[in-house]
């Protein structure tokens, strides 16, 4: 069977694409929270 | 009052008042006959894949009769500001839960025999068990949530959203088993689909005893 | 508590990078599926989480309505949501492996279907937050549905793997499976270990925020 690296780049981008877009999201709404 | 009593009189006020009015049940009838309709034409004239489809359709009815119906189980309670009236009551406010869950459970029963028009003498049995333990978890979860939602602004979404997911266990067993009893074939062969279903009714009604208690209080 | 929450997050990102090292660099390539496999060490320890997630949520549920501590309920809505974000992950991912692996995004494989189902019912379980108002009516339904969804999983599980077990059997990633060379399984610890640091971190975060909230609401 072959490599199909590119799927193997793909979940990794989005795994990293998701949790990392979630971090921003809690730590923009901490930030204005706490500013308050 | 013991807990049957309690029981019974919610029962009862809620029986009388749908013999009074009919509202709901004239409407679910109506509204049952009209799926009928849609299978039909959706699935063409062809009696045999309908024969085929035939569990699948009837659960399908039978939910989506559920969502129509279960949804509204608190609706009189809420326009009439009855709410209150529940809370009241003394004692063990579950009783009101079993209660209604018997009454949507009868009038589901009423609406399977109106889907009817196949030879079932022979399976009726065997369905009636499989309907009955399929009944009893859709009441109740159904009636959990539908108190759940009640209150809630888009409660018409809310409902049916929470309401599908947990009833997918129920919803599979049923299919299966029903589609064996329809088949002829002996329960024994669907044992383990009767014995989920049981394990889920068991699991359900405890879980709705047991929690109903906090969704009424405010 | 702040500060053990970033210890948490640094913690976090040095095992993710760890498990990256370890997934690519030190573990071989596998031999039947290729290097197509390193998903495996991505999306299994995110249905772990996943599933520790909605443990949490149950146990916090459980929690609120005994003691009334909203602690309890802000942890069990943070769990859920971070749950919700690792099932999709693992969805997803899943997915992204079974193109090349099976020809197809999607088949309704027992696993695939069963945490499919956790998805949309913990989907319900948020969309059911968002929509009460009240703080407190909020957190009482959202307990209630918390523990009915939890009991739901195992009937959810057996369901769903006798539906399709009966036409196929499962063919599934198995960790532990018959040859897996100890390395991938270290490789998979380290994810795993990751992953959860990660969950602790992103709960406590999001728990803090949702006091936060409260505490700017009031």
């Amino acid at each position: 069977m072959g490599d199909n690296w590119g799927f193997v780049l793909a979940a990794y981008a989005l795994a990293a694409v998701v949790l990392w877009a979630y971090w921003r999201r809690l730590a923009r709404k901490e930030k204005e929270l706490d500013l308050k | 009052m013991t807990f049957a009593r309690r029981a019974w009189v919610v029962v009862w006020k809620d029986l009388l008042v749908e013999r009074r009015s009919k509202e709901t049940l004239n409407a679910l009838v109506f509204f049952s006959l009209l799926l009928l309709f849609v299978f039909q034409f959706a699935l063409g004239p062809d009696r045999e894949r309908l024969a085929a489809t035939l569990p699948g359709l009837l659960w399908l009815g039978f939910i989506l009769a559920g969502l129509l119906g279960l949804g509204r189980t608190f609706v009189l309670e809420r326009e009439n500001d009855c709410w209150e009236g529940l809370l009241l009551a003394p004692g063990d406010k579950s009783a009101i839960y079993l209660l209604l869950m018997l009454v949507v459970e009868a009038m589901l029963l009423a609406l399977f025999v109106i889907f009817f028009n196949l030879e079932i003498a022979a399976a009726l049995p065997g369905l009636a068990l499989v309907v009955l333990l399929g009944t009893v978890g859709l009441a109740a979860v159904g009636t959990l949530f539908a108190a759940m939602t009640a209150q809630v602004r888009a409660r018409e979404l809310l409902f049916p959203v929470l309401l599908l997911p947990v009833q997918v266990p129920v919803l599979l067993g049923t299919v299966k088993a029903t589609e064996a009893v329809l088949l002829g074939e002996p329960l024994g062969a669907v044992a383990h689909w009767l014995k989920l279903l049981a394990a889920a009714d068991v699991i359900y009604v405890a879980a709705g005893v047991l929690t109903f208690d906090f969704l009424l209080e405010s | 508590m702040r500060r053990a929450t970033s210890v948490f997050g640094w913690l976090a990102a040095a095992g993710l990078l760890a498990g990256l090292v370890m997934g690519f660099g030190v573990a071989p390539r596998e031999t039947t599926q290729g290097n197509v496999q390193r998903i495996m060490y991505l999306h299994v320890p995110s249905v772990w989480v996943a599933y520790v997630a909605f443990a949490v949520v149950f146990v916090a549920s459980i929690a609120y309505l005994a003691r009334r501590a909203e602690a309890a309920d802000r942890l069990a809505h943070a769990s859920a949501e971070v749950g919700v974000l690792f099932t999709g992950l693992t969805i997803a991912t899943g997915s992204i492996w079974g193109k090349p692996t099976w020809g197809t995004w999607w088949t309704w494989d027992a696993r695939l279907t069963s945490v499919a189902i956790l998805f949309v019912m913990y989907i319900g379980y948020l969309l059911l937050r968002g929509m009460i108002e009240e703080r407190e009516r909020a957190a009482r339904y959202a307990a209630v549905l918390g523990i009915v969804a939890a009991l739901n999983i195992p009937l959810v599980h057996f369901s769903v793997v006798w539906w399709r077990t009966l036409h196929q059997p499962p063919s599934l990633m198995k960790p532990g499976g018959s040859a897996m060379p100890g390395i991938m399984i270290v490789a998979l610890v380290v994810n795993f270990v990751a992953f959860s640091l990660l969950y602790v971190y992103f709960v406590a975060k999001r728990a803090r925020l949702l006091r936060l909230e409260e505490e700017a609401a009031a």
